[in-house]
């Protein structure tokens, strides 16, 4: 990596330094969930089981790959939920008109996100108006959009054909929603690590005053930012309406608290300006696992609810004690 | 040496960061009705020494004696209760809240359970009268006073804590040369009071004018404690800094011919209500000064030029042509090539959090990267030619930039602007806080970039600075300027009167150059 110190520097960090402690943690936490799965039951251990869990988890990695640029922003979206069922039931709308449209469908759902995207971001970089507030008014409006257009009943329309293909089917056993991840995975670390539009973010992140006075488009960066996080989620939306064959009511609904553990459980700073995709990725995976389990153990919903609630402040309490840099 | 015990005493003080000592074996004495100046780079210690004595850290080792008696802070609070207050170098005043709240920040007084405003104000007065504060209002937001205002609220806020030793670290740093006066008569009046002060500061004439004993700190060592008055300031930046000193300031050029379009010009420009039609030029090669008292514009004058502020009147001319400059995006590009050095490196400069690789090539990005994509290689070549031309001295490039020390922190912020090799340098009181070595490293700098034909514009409350870096200097007063001196005209006793707006007839004829 280009992390690699210069020759300019004297010596190499020692590698506690390097390592991210919450990355590692999250890691250590999922091999350790894995080990309690295996004593109930030896299926926990074997590869179909291990692909089930990363398919389901690539739906809220794909998801949670947006909210993950928006969280380092030090900014946060809660249009998600309705932004996941808007991509889903757009997307499958499209399928409705005809041929053109069975082409059409994924790119039009996503669009639709980013759209949505679009409209939180002008309204946080533009006007101004708290992250926490207006997404959660764009969420309201997307959902009487989306309750309107349906008329409050579950949508005839059906996925096409490709979005079934995306999130359903496998080749020689690896579903190709996890080929989706590692794609999307792949363009998200390319896009933090090595652009300009990366380094922004961590920037604006970070002090957004002094990102500005570098001479950074911090409103452009934060609107696009926005955009993809809303593209992410209704492509995420596609996705799942591809899995269950069509888009249902408040299919999004399941995705926004365990979207945002995901990325803070992975090591992102909730306040922005930290934290590395590798942590999403372990974020995502754990909290997979740990929904699998919980049900597989036959936990009433109440307290798989009360368990991974609890599990959550533990890990944050975890990780807030930990690298603070002082000025 | 007197007989009797002193006020308070450092024995064996030692205290580590990780690897890194901070102390080493330190011992002060501080006696009553004295003021004892401490002395040293940054990173020399001074800091933690105070943070000691503040019961801000705890020490390794070593022993405190108050009265004679040992003692140990668990916190601040503790330390304020046995008489011992500080002053920090960045300001702990809350901005939306009053002057009289502020002083009062804790323990105020309380009548039936709640606070009691009346005697809250009253409190407040005496402290800003002890202060020398008087002008300032008790009820008035500390937002809306300037930086030099808030430091006086910050001496009287530790006042009302009634100390026995009060300790000022760098607390003159921002203020003009007509306050600093003003908190020295308030500080010798403590002193004889009979209250011990420990005084921290990087400006040797006030260490020479105020200080009774001094201790030159070095790499957290103890150096030498002396009596004030008994040593050249040549020795003591000797010891300081452990090499020869010779000049602080680079010497300047001769005036040359003015030639052609200045890359600079403002013609006019005005932003009620702070800049009423200012006026100024810069050439290649120049460096101009802005003077005056704290808060008469500079500060907005140059946001207006690098297009932080909204709503600006009047012209700016880049070399010769006039251009609008919308945003800091549009006054760093190419064609313009403007860059700004503000005046908190820590909030505004840098991202202390980040890398030192990323706060480097953070402005210079669209120089090193294709479409958007960072090129590695050139990115890397960059920042190991600045770190190498700065002298930038860090443990490698993937710390974060706070852990720097505070000069070569600015050195970064410097640094990130100068690869983008600008032609318009503007800066913000770059030496704020900062040891002598590394001021007079960016003093170096400045000449050396003006002389490869930089026009560079200096703000800077420090009158040394004016005099010794500038070609001319713009002294501003009220949101204008009022006057320009040039060459041998920049003295301490012109730069005082015209930042006063007075004139002084034994300063001659001063004949205005545009």
């Amino acid at each position: 990596m280009s992390d690699t110190t210069a020759q300019a520097a004297t010596k190499s960090r020692p590698w506690r330094q390097r390592i991210d402690l919450p990355v590692v943690t999250a890691f250590g936490c999922i091999v350790i969930l894995l080990a309690i799965g295996s004593l109930y039951s030896p299926n926990f251990l074997s590869p179909e089981y291990l692909l089930q869990q990363l398919k389901v988890g690539a739906f809220l990695g794909v998801i949670a790959t947006g909210m993950m640029l928006v969280i380092l922003l030090g900014q946060i979206d809660l249009s998600v939920p309705w932004t996941v069922t808007l991509g889903a039931m757009m997307a499958s709308a499209a399928v409705s008109w005809g041929p053109a449209g069975e082409v059409f469908a994924i790119p039009f759902g996503v669009l639709c996100g980013i759209a949505i995207g679009l409209v939180n971001g002008i309204g946080v970089a533009y006007l101004r108006i708290p992250s926490m507030i207006i997404t959660l008014a764009v969420n309201a409006v997307a959902q009487g959009l989306m309750v309107a257009y349906t008329g409050g009943f579950a949508p005839q329309d059906s996925a096409s054909a490709a979005m079934k293909v995306l999130a359903a089917q496998s080749t020689f056993g690896v579903p190709h929603a996890v080929l989706v991840w590692v794609v999307v995975g792949a363009l998200a670390v390319f896009m933090l690590t090595r652009t300009t539009f990366g380094r922004a973010v961590y920037g604006i992140g970070n002090k957004e005053v002094a990102a500005y006075l570098s001479g950074v488009p911090t409103q452009r960066v934060v609107m696009i930012a926005f955009a993809l996080c809303g593209g992410l989620a209704a492509f995420g939306g596609v996705l799942l309406a591809g899995y269950a064959g069509k888009a249902a009511q408040s299919m999004g609904d399941a995705y926004l608290l365990p979207a945002i553990a995901a990325v803070v459980l992975g090591g992102t700073s909730i306040l922005g300006g930290r934290g590395s995709y590798l942590g999403t990725v372990a974020g995502v995976i754990l909290i997979t696992l740990l929904q699998s389990i919980l049900s597989v153990m036959q936990i009433a919903e109440f307290g798989r609810q009360i368990i991974y609630g609890v599990v959550i402040i533990g890990m944050l309490l975890l990780y807030g004690r930990s690298g603070k840099v002082s000025s | 040496m007197t007989e009797t015990t002193p006020l308070f005493r450092l024995e064996g003080i030692s205290k580590r960061y990780g690897g890194v000592r901070a102390l080493e074996n330190a011992d002060l004495t501080v006696e009553a009705g004295r003021v004892h100046a401490i002395l040293g780079e940054n990173g020399a210690g001074k800091s933690t020494l105070i943070k000691v004595i503040a019961g801000v850290v705890q020490p390794d080792e070593g022993r405190m004696l108050l009265d004679g008696r040992e003692i140990s802070f668990r916190d601040p609070a503790a330390a304020n209760a046995a008489g011992i207050v500080c002053i920090f170098q960045e300001l702990s005043l809350i901005p939306d809240l009053s002057v009289a709240d502020n002083i009062i920040a804790s323990d105020p007084p309380t009548r039936f359970g709640m606070i009691d405003r009346r005697a809250q104000r009253r409190l407040a007065e005496d402290a800003l009268a002890r202060a020398g504060g008087v002008d300032i209002h008790p009820a008035a937001l500390v937002k809306d006073l300037p930086l030099s205002r808030r430091q006086i609220i910050e001496i009287a806020k530790a006042l009302a804590r009634k100390p026995r030793l009060l300790i000022l670290d760098e607390a003159t740093s921002a203020l003009t040369a007509a306050d600093v006066k003003t908190v020295f008569e308030v500080l010798k009046r403590l002193r004889s009071e009979g209250i011990a002060l420990l005084y921290i500061s990087h400006r040797m004439h006030e260490i020479a004018e105020l200080a009774d004993d001094c201790t030159v700190f070095r790499n957290g060592r103890k150096i030498a404690t002396y009596r004030a008055g008994t040593k050249s300031d040549n020795e003591v930046v000797e010891m300081m800094i452990g090499r020869e000193y010779h000049h602080v300031f680079p010497s300047k050029p001769e005036p040359k011919p003015a030639t052609g379009a200045p890359v600079l010009e403002v013609r006019n420009l005005g932003w009620a209500p702070r800049l009423n039609g200012v006026s100024l030029t810069a050439r290649a090669g120049e460096v101009v000064g802005l003077g005056g008292l704290d808060g008469q514009g500079q500060r907005e004058l140059l946001l207006a030029l690098f297009g932080v502020l909204r709503g600006i009147s009047g012209e700016v001319l880049i070399d010769g042509k006039p251009r609008r400059i919308s945003s800091p995006r549009a006054a760093k590009d190419d064609d313009i090539g403007m860059a700004l050095i503000p005046e908190d490196r820590k909030t505004e400069g840098l991202m202390l959090p980040m890398s030192v690789r990323d706060n480097l090539s953070f402005a210079a990005m669209s120089h090193l990267s294709k479409g958007g994509i960072i090129d590695p290689g050139a990115e890397r070549r960059a920042i190991d030619e600045m770190i190498q031309l700065l002298a930038i001295k860090t443990d490698g490039t993937a710390v974060p930039a706070g852990s720097l020390s505070g000069g070569n922190q600015q050195k970064v912020v410097i640094a990130k602007w100068l690869m983008r090799e600008p032609r318009i340098i503007l800066l913000n009181d770059p030496t704020r806080g900062i040891d002598v070595g590394t001021k007079q490293e960016i003093y170096a700098l400045l000449r050396r970039l003006a002389d490869a034909g930089a026009a560079i514009v200096l703000y800077s409350t420090d009158y040394d600075e004016l005099i010794g870096c500038c070609d001319k200097v713009l002294v501003m007063y009220d949101g204008a300027i009022k006057r320009t001196l040039t060459g041998a005209e920049i003295t301490e006793r012109a730069l005082i009167a015209s930042a006063l707006n007075i004139d002084v007839a034994e300063a001659g004829p001063a004949p205005a150059l545009a």
